[in-house]
């Protein structure tokens, strides 16, 4: 890690991306500090999925620039980016369906592990990945069901299993896509936990979209706010919740939710 | 630790054992003084087979489609031809040279292939191997005098493989250059099943199934995808364009008609993988057994029908549409077993010990 807390570890300029006529990320520009939890809010449709598939490079922007430390990674691919340390959870449930749960995430490691081209050798010999990846299912509470194919897994579960996989890959940074999207109020608090403890061991940036206030009031040490494409906002939590122009926002957002 | 030993003694139970006992089975058919129709049947289920299951690493583990499989099974077959026939005595040289020919265009060929149409879209590889196997078909037909036209090429084989060689006898059983032809091609196979088998067992062959399962996913996992894809091809290719080159060994003779036909050739690939099970690679063995013994019987079935009711004539016009029965008896297989034969006997089996999926 060569990034120092004076740097950025993610600088984003001008970031634009359209469809068709519609810019659904607008001129965005902001910096993420490394180590820290920055959190971006906005109404639905304002375009935080968006921007994380331009950071992520699922998309490609129309237009501005995106740096890991510094280096300009805009024109990376997706698998690319991953591998410099970014890794990514996704807001609609993203895993192999017919794959085991324990191979949902013993794939992610042997990614990390850089063994995805070996053709010689059974894939079990390499014990460990699976250890670790049934390590990574304990954490995450989904031991039990490691022989079960992911699409059986309910949903809440499966939200799970997204965590899993993200924390199989041990990325520097962390984009987290409304981890707890549609999850029963129950099953919030474990996802809430490793989000804690990801966030104690204090060696990750993290990246979080969430509608629950209480939780990112909580969590970040800064807080994004985008609207209809745009940074609107970008500051610590007491200045957002304050913000007459975020609450404005959030309302008008809120009520078109309903 | 503990659930590895698990999975690894359910890896050597039956999945192990049955294929053993299939391949024991080939390997005494000559044993058993068959006719040349029975010694032939087999052989072309082991050829087949092979080839399906080639078909299966590209469909079944990666959720690649493709139509010109069975060009490449022709390639292969064509390639051994020249050098055998056409532009070479029968040597052991000649040979050599053909299947590694056939080996050597499969792979050009499948990497030229999936580097212009993966970049763009995985469904534009079906459309590009469609395109290419009929432009084959007119080129085999077209160029003659370098293929042979419509009537193709006709092969000689050297020494032990020849027709004509016969040392004696061994076990009661005589040894003709047929005979050992049968064996080499059973080997050579068997070499096929190995590498396939290990391909798909490894961490690569793992990561097919991500990307079969989602490919966007396993691209956010780190995996270029792009680069396992065109493995995948050049690997089912390869040993689509081996099983013709030893199909031409087996049967003699490549014409446009018996090698190239992809439609023909495809359609029945198509059917065996289904009938077998997909993403199984024995599902090979199991469809290409049920299709060709049930093509060379069927038509038995139907005169012994007629011998045995000489009145029934519903019954003949039913019969005489063998393809039909054929149909029936397809959409039978499809209904009862969902995930092909292997696939749907394995998910029974794990059921029946108790575990509550089966996981691949
Ligand atoms: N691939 C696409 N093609 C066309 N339009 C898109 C595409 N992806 C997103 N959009 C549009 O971009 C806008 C922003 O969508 P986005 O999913 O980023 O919103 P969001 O902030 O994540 O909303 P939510 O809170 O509901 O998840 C929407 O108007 C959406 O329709
Ligand atoms: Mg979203």
């Amino acid at each position: 890690m060569n990034a120092t807390n004076n740097n950025p570890i993610i600088a984003v300029k001008d970031l634009t991306i359209r469809f068709g006529g519609h810019a659904a990320v607008d001129q965005v520009s902001l910096e993420v500090m490394p180590f820290t939890l920055k959190s971006i809010i906005g109404p639905n449709g304002a375009g935080k999925t968006t921007f994380f598939n331009l950071l992520s490079g699922q998309y490609k922007p129309t237009g501005g620039k995106v740096f890991l430390k510094g280096k300009d990674i805009t024109n990376l691919s997706a698998p690319m980016r991953c591998r410099l340390g970014l890794g990514r959870s996704f807001q609609l449930t993203n895993i192999f369906p017919l794959l085991t749960v324990l191979e949902n995430v013993r794939l992610a490691i042997q990614a990390r592990k850089g063994y995805g081209f070996n053709f010689w050798r059974h894939y079990l010999h390499f014990s460990a990945c699976e250890d670790e990846a049934y390590q990574i299912l304990k954490e995450v509470l989904l031991d039990e069901k490691w022989l079960y194919p992911a699409n059986l897994l309910t949903h809440g579960e499966q939200r799970k299993l997204e965590m899993a996989i993200l924390m199989a890959l041990k990325p520097e940074i962390l984009f987290l896509d409304e981890p707890t999207a549609g999850m029963s109020q129950e099953e919030v608090p474990a996802i809430l936990e490793i989000l804690e403890r990801i966030k104690s061991m204090g060696d990750k940036t993290i990246l979080l979209v969430e509608h629950k206030m209480d939780m990112i009031m909580n969590l970040s040490d800064s807080i994004a706010v985008l609207q209809d494409g745009r940074l609107i906002a970008d500051s610590d939590p007491e200045t957002i919740y304050r913000s007459k122009e975020v609450q404005e926002a959030y309302l008008g957002g809120g009520a078109k939710r309903e | 630790m503990l659930r590895r030993e698990q999975r690894k003694k359910r890896y050597y139970s039956i999945g192990f054992v049955l294929p053993c006992l299939v391949l024991a089975l080939f390997v005494l058919i000559p044993f058993l003084g068959p006719s040349y129709k029975t010694l032939d049947l087999a052989l072309k289920i082991i050829i087949f087979a092979s080839l399906v299951a080639s078909f299966d690493i590209m469909l079944g583990y990666t959720g690649i489609l493709s139509f010109g499989h069975g060009m490449f099974f022709g390639i292969g077959a064509y390639c051994v031809a020249f050098l055998n026939g056409k532009y070479g005595d029968p040597t052991y040289f000649h040979l050599f040279l053909g299947l590694l020919l056939a080996v050597a265009v499969a792979c050009v060929l499948a990497l030229i292939v999936s580097l212009i149409s993966l970049r763009v879209k995985a469904i534009f590889f079906a459309m590009i191997t469609l395109a290419l196997a009929e432009l084959t078909i007119v080129l085999a037909n077209k160029l003659s005098h370098f293929t042979g036209g419509e009537d193709g090429i006709s092969i000689s084989l050297p020494g032990i493989f020849s027709a004509a060689f016969s040392p004696g006898s061994f076990l009661g059983l005589d040894i003709s250059g047929r005979v050992i032809t049968y064996y080499f091609i059973l080997l050579a196979c068997l070499g096929l099943f190995a590498l396939m088998l290990r391909f798909t067992h490894s961490p690569l062959g793992r990561v097919l199934q991500a990307i079969r399962d989602n490919t966007d996913r396993a691209e956010a996992l780190g995996y270029k995808t792009f680069y396992f894809q065109t493995l995948s091809i050049v690997l089912g290719c390869t040993v689509a364009a081996m099983t013709g080159g030893l199909y031409a060994m087996w049967v003699g003779y490549v014409n446009p008609e018996s090698t190239l036909e992809v439609m023909a050739i495809m359609l029945n690939v198509l059917l065996m993988v289904i009938i077998g099970g997909m993403g199984t690679l024995y599902g090979g063995i199991v469809g290409a057994a049920f299709l060709l013994i049930t093509q060379t019987f069927l038509p038995d079935l139907q005169k012994l029908a007629i011998d045995l009711f000489p009145n029934a004539s519903l019954l003949h016009t039913i019969l005489e549409r063998w393809l039909l029965l054929f149909g029936i008896l397809f959409i039978l297989v499809v209904i009862f077993f969902p995930k092909g034969v292997v696939g749907s006997a394995r998910e029974f089996i794990a059921r029946a010990r108790g575990e509550a999926f089966f996981s691949s």
